[in-house]
């Protein structure tokens, strides 16, 4: 069966069984941020953006989401020019050994596009579905809530600029 | 899973996805977000109508009477929704936000959660608390009937071949009503327990109307008739609400698994009936 979507900003038409789960065919085209958890929509690593929307990619049938715009944590930013909360998380030591941050920062990028300006509880509930059993989920509170003020930072410079 | 299957049909019109799920060449089903289907299991679907580009079955709407609920609208637009306010949109709201997670809640829909029926489902205990009504189209006819008789045939029994829930229509109740939404786990994302859903309508000081509607405990959503009519015409007291929660934790049979044995889901049940009518009175005085 041909899948036909888009990822990351690029259209792809992909081979897949009908009864795939959208984590495995994003992993087998080569996104490999997208990480196998529990496989039952429980831990949030397998976590990826559906038309905006955050969603556990492990119990999403594939073919579902045919005609779709889906962002994986590849499309937030590189090594080289990491997005905001990517380098907020490495500052605020919110990562270890980084199983759960590919979905983290989806599930946080998600929180910021529909608030700019989350309190603590906000980022709570937003991460509400992504265990993280290193860090302790204080870190990663403290990242998003630096990342909002350094977004807010940033604009105002840009349009300072202009 | 889902060995059998071998084609998606992506409909844009409730018309369309009827056309789709009544073909008889082939063993449909529909799907949501997909949450149910994955735990179903079933291996003799062989093609599955997505409702997900269905623009009219995604959105909260308001007239003078109701809140209408689109069947595919995801829980977490429910949780986060503006328009939703006052003793119906309080619960809505409440009962939506202790659903799973945000991930959870982006996946599963409004019509999901009723049509799936699985006994931890937390949404019919509250359209059960609020009276509300199901719009079922099949093509362009639909029918409009208490979500009452649509729970107590079950879903898929209830709806012909071919038909589905397009929405959920919800009395819009105001002053002198109050509403309650609890739900016992042992983790926020583990299935339910218990979930309850109270609702009390007030009328010069006594109970005019009294719902106690409870999934998770028992095997399908059902009301404690007994302990509501025990309620109804009534001042109320704190005695009064004791005795009604003794009786709703008596009238029901309760199911039972690893995570708790029967008489101790029954203590806790009393406990939560008790201070949920509590509540729901404190809110309908106001």
């Amino acid at each position: 069966m041909k899948l036909n979507t888009r990822i990351n900003g690029k259209d792809f038409s992909l081979e897949i069984k009908p009864n795939a789960m959208l984590v495995d065919v994003l992993r087998q085209a080569g996104f490999k941020g997208v990480k196998f958890g529990c496989g039952e929509g429980s831990c949030g690593a397998c976590a990826v953006m559906i038309n905006g929307k955050p969603r556990n990619s492990c119990i999403t049938v594939a073919g579902s989401v045919e005609g779709a715009e889906i962002l994986t944590v590849e499309g937030m930013g590189t090594p080289g020019k990491p997005h905001i909360l990517q380098q907020a998380f490495v500052d605020a030591g919110s990562t270890q050994c980084g199983y759960c941050n590919p979905g983290s920062l989806i599930a946080a990028k998600a929180l910021l596009d529909s608030n700019p300006n989350p309190t603590a509880d906000d980022v709570k509930d937003a991460l509400d579905g992504n265990l993280c059993r290193c860090t302790g989920y204080v870190k990663r509170i403290d990242a998003v809530l630096n990342a909002a003020e350094a977004a807010k930072k940033t604009k105002k410079s840009t349009r300072g600029k202009k | 899973m889902l060995k059998k299957l071998t084609r998606f049909y992506h409909p844009k019109t409730i018309e369309e996805a009827c056309l789709f799920l009544g073909n008889a060449e082939h063993k449909t089903a529909i799907l949501a977000g997909g949450t149910s289907e994955v735990l179903r299991q079933d291996n003799s679907i062989e093609a599955l109508v997505d409702i997900s580009n269905v623009k009219e079955l995604n959105c909260i709407g308001k007239d003078s009477v109701y809140y209408r609920i689109g069947a595919g609208t995801p829980i977490q637009d429910i949780y986060k929704s503006k328009l939703l306010s006052g003793p119906s949109g309080d619960l809505l709201k409440t009962a939506a936000g202790k659903i799973g997670s945000t991930l959870l809640r982006n996946s599963i829909t409004a019509g999901g959660n009723l049509a799936g029926l699985f006994p931890w489902s937390d949404m019919p205990v509250v359209y059960l608390a609020l009276d509300a009504e199901v719009v079922c189209r099949k093509g362009k006819p639909k029918r409009t009937v208490p979500v009452q008789n649509v729970i107590e045939k079950r879903p898929a029994q209830f709806l012909a071949s071919a038909e589905i829930i397009a929405e959920i229509a919800l009395p819009i109740y105001s002053k002198g009503t109050g509403t309650s939404f609890a739900k016992f786990a042992k983790t926020a994302n583990d299935y339910a327990m218990i979930t309850l859903a109270t609702r009390i309508s007030l009328k010069g000081g006594k109970i005019d109307q009294a719902r106690i509607a409870v999934n998770a405990i028992t095997a399908s959503p059902v009301r404690c008739l007994e302990a509501e009519k025990l309620l109804v015409g009534q001042k109320p007291t704190d005695e009064l609400i004791a005795a009604a929660a003794a009786k709703a934790a008596d009238s029901i049979s309760i199911r039972k698994d690893f995570r708790a044995s029967r008489e101790y889901r029954k203590e806790v049940f009393e406990v939560m009936v008790r201070r949920a009518l509590t509540e729901s009175l404190e809110k309908a005085g106001k």
